[in-house]
């Protein structure tokens, strides 16, 4: 029997639309809400790409950096720098050169498109590692805070109040000549007893506004009534907080997390530049210290850890918005 | 009761589509109350007191809320007691003490040959499989970022009821049994109705098979309409699975066709106990009175012609600081002065049937003088009376075969 193409058609087309919106309505949780919601938000897409390929360079740091033919700490003041300690080759006083496209660093000689993209690696590595360990230290205490009422509740937040009164410039000041001096003869160890100290600090400081805030949410939501639900089920008490309440929490962590990677991306090259950072593996913040006296004669070699900073901090910050505003119900666009 | 006592009520209920008594369930008797019937949960003088801190640094406890104080009841095997009273008087928190998600400040709770107010957090875990609860707002007690099958599914993984893979078919089995699209477990629960949500809730409870269920007020947030429905659908599984009630409400007319035995509860203790015959049509307690009189469901020829409608003045005192005597004596219309200086004890005066009321009667027919003076060895205003002994009364929470007759003033056997 030959059916016309329109008769075999028919049902297809009544059908489709159900399906989808069957599809569309199962499955959308209020975190794939948001992601949709971001999705939808140029700037975020514009900057989220920014972000991307910063975190491509600082992966893939060594392998660019090959692809130029430069390398990280190569330079040799006696056959890279003049009389005057400025550069042999590429700016400020040759032309653009292939060999070093940001130049060469005065004094040492050291390349600068290397130090530069090392430099990316450490500030998002370091920015990375304190966000994602101070993120985990804030959503533990701050859950064991909000549940546990009572004294451990009062000693923990009057933990949490201690430590934001402490000044964290202070404490770096501190501690920087306290680390040089103890690793001074062995400069391999220093390098890393650096990068270490600077995250620790970093990590030390930053988890506190997360604990209180996650504090405050479980407070709120332990008395909903699903949290009695599984506490009559039996539900353990760490599965309520890691299962029942944690996914509640979503919004937050991720808005933290979203805010804390520019602030220690900023930290970093903070107390680098100040002297207190790092010092042994290539950072931004250094590069900018070392750089600021040449500015007169030499500015590419400022601009280049600058323009760094100033593009990943703007992205991320804007980014950081966009995900409050995606996951927050009050801003329906 | 009869076809014709139900159909006002429910048009009083409001434009209910279906009746608290569907064409369904005429055919069903209506559950009937055995005061012989084996008890599944014994409640003995309860208590839980809060502790109200003072604010500052060195919180001393200044003073206790008396949340729960000395309630006695029994709940029996697959009926249903409904426990009744206004917003604040304890009806949750007894809930939930039972559930253990408080912890008594004294009594006992036995159910199953176990003291479930003794029990550690530890022993109560296997309990729970037994003991489940519903609770009132279905739209706090799901929570929102777990799909319908991880919600309906969690009793069933923490206590290891069926092999991981059978999981998800017997969520299925339960979403059908509480008649919701079995495949539909995947979705969120904002994307069900307020009546939708209340089957979920149910689903969960019903998943451990519990012997008893407490159900906190799981009509009170849903539509009219929809509240007959869950009714009618909890009574379906209540006959289904054999399962005992503590059904909790703040009106009589909910509970009406659900319980054959009701509760009343006043500030924290039970004014009037008994099965559903005498505490509607007979209630002796004023404060049940004033409720019946409020609850539109209930038939108006019953207690001796058209009633009036008690208003009760002033407001549920604090129970931080409760009335001394009758805790109902400030919003009392018979108050005397025994009432202030004696406490009414919860006296069994029928078969089935107990109230704490010195004037204890129904409605008009109040005695001159207070029935249980006699009983307590004091005087008409309250006052100790050198000349009689009190009695000891019976403490046992479900009912003796010997009462207080109050037409004869002494103690009448079955
Ligand atoms: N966790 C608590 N801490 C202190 N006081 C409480 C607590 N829970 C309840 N209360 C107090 O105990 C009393 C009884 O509360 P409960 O919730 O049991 O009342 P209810 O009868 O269920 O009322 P409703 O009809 O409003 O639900 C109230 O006065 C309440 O303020
Ligand atoms: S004991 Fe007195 S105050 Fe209490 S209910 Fe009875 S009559 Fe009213
Ligand atoms: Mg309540």
């Amino acid at each position: 029997m030959a059916l016309t193409p329109l008769e075999m058609a028919a049902p297809d087309v009544t059908q489709l639309p159900d399906q989808e919106k069957e599809a569309e309505i199962a499955g959308r949780s209020p975190l794939q809400i948001a992601l949709a919601r971001l999705r939808s938000d140029k700037i975020a897409m514009v900057c989220s790409a920014i972000v991307l390929i910063f975190v491509l360079i600082a992966i893939f740091a060594p392998l660019i950096a090959k692809l130029f033919g430069v390398e990280v700490r190569a330079g040799d003041p006696s056959s890279d720098t003049d009389i005057f300690n400025f550069p042999v080759i590429g700016p400020p006083d040759h032309g653009f050169t292939w060999k070093a496209p940001l130049g060469l660093a005065p004094n040492t000689g050291d390349d600068n498109l290397a130090e530069w993209l090392y430099g990316a690696r450490t500030s998002l590595g370091i920015a990375t590692v304190s966000t994602a360990v101070s993120t985990l230290i804030g959503i533990t205490i701050g859950l064991v805070a909000g549940f546990s009422r009572g004294w451990l509740d009062r000693v923990i937040s009057f933990i949490i109040d201690t430590f934001l009164a402490l000044p964290l410039l202070l404490i770096a000041l501190a501690l920087a000549p306290i680390i040089t001096l103890r690793f001074a003869d062995q400069p391999t160890t220093l390098k890393y007893a650096q990068v270490i100290a600077l995250t620790s600090v970093l990590i030390f400081f930053g988890w506190m506004q997360l604990a209180r805030l996650i504090r405050g949410e479980v407070l709120s939501l332990r008395e909903r009534e699903f949290v009695q639900a599984a506490r009559v089920m039996g539900v353990p008490t760490r599965l309520i907080l890691f299962k029942e309440l944690l996914p509640n929490m979503m919004a937050p962590i991720i808005v933290s997390i979203s805010l804390g990677l520019p602030f220690f991306v900023t930290a970093e090259a903070g107390f680098s530049y100040l002297g207190i950072g790092i010092v042994g593996v290539p950072s931004w913040g250094q590069t900018v210290n070392k750089a600021v006296e040449y500015f007169d004669t030499y500015p590419l070699y400022l601009y280049a850890p600058v323009v760094g900073i100033f593009l990943l901090v703007v992205a991320l910050n804007l980014l950081g918005d966009a995900i409050r505003d995606a996951f927050d119900p009050k801003t329906r666009r | 009761m009869t076809e014709s006592e139900v159909a006002p009520a429910s048009s009083a209920a409001g434009q209910a589509p279906e009746s608290y008594e569907s064409a369904e369930h005429q055919s069903a008797a209506p559950p009937r109350f055995d005061r012989h019937a084996e008890a599944i949960l014994s409640v003995t003088d309860l208590k839980k007191y809060f502790p109200v801190k003072s604010s500052g640094l060195v919180r001393r406890t200044i003073g206790h809320v008396q949340a729960v104080d000395g309630v006695s009841f029994e709940v029996r095997k697959g009926s249903a007691l409904g426990l009744v009273g206004e917003s604040g008087c304890g009806k949750s928190t007894t809930g939930r003490l039972i559930t253990r998600l408080y912890d008594p400040t004294a009594g006992s709770m036995m159910f199953q040959g176990k003291d479930l107010a003794t029990l550690s957090h530890k022993a109560m875990t296997p309990m729970r499989k037994e003991v489940q609860m519903i609770f009132q707002d279905p739209y706090s007690s799901l929570n929102p970022r777990h799909t319908v099958g991880t919600i309906v599914g969690t009793p069933l993984r923490v206590h290891n009821v069926v092999p991981d893979k059978q999981v998800l078919g017997r969520v299925r089995e339960l979403l059908e049994v509480v008649g919701l699209n079995p495949e539909h477990y995947n979705r969120y629960p904002n994307e069900f109705s307020g009546g939708q949500r209340q089957r979920i809730g149910i689903a969960r409870a019903l998943a451990l098979q519990p012997k008893l269920l407490v159900a906190d007020e799981p009509v009170s947030a849903l539509d009219v309409s929809i509240q007959a429905q869950v009714v009618n659908l909890l009574r379906d599984v209540q006959q289904e699975f054999n399962i005992a009630f503590l059904f909790i409400a703040h009106d009589l007319a909910v509970v009406r066709h659900f319980c054959p035995e009701i509760a009343v509860m006043y500030l924290g203790k039970i004014v009037e106990i008994g099965d559903r015959e005498s505490v509607y049509d007979h209630a002796h307690h004023p404060y049940t009175q004033a409720l019946l009189s409020a609850s539109p469901d209930v038939k108006q020829a019953a207690i001796g012609g058209r009633r009036e409608r008690i208003r009760l003045e002033g407001d549920v005192p604090s129970p931080i600081n409760p009335p001394s005597g009758c805790r109902f004596r400030t919003r009392c219309w018979l108050a005397q002065d025994i009432c202030a200086k004696q406490e009414p004890p919860l006296l069994q005066i029928g078969k089935s049937h107990k109230v704490a009321c010195h004037f204890a009667s129904e409605l008009n027919q109040t005695p001159p003088r207070p029935v249980t003076t006699g009983l307590l060895g004091v005087d008409d205003q309250g006052n100790h009376d050198a000349g009689s002994t009190p009695t000891t009364l019976s403490t046992n929470p479900g009912y003796d075969d010997e009462w207080y007759d109050l037409k004869s003033k002494s103690f009448v056997k079955a």
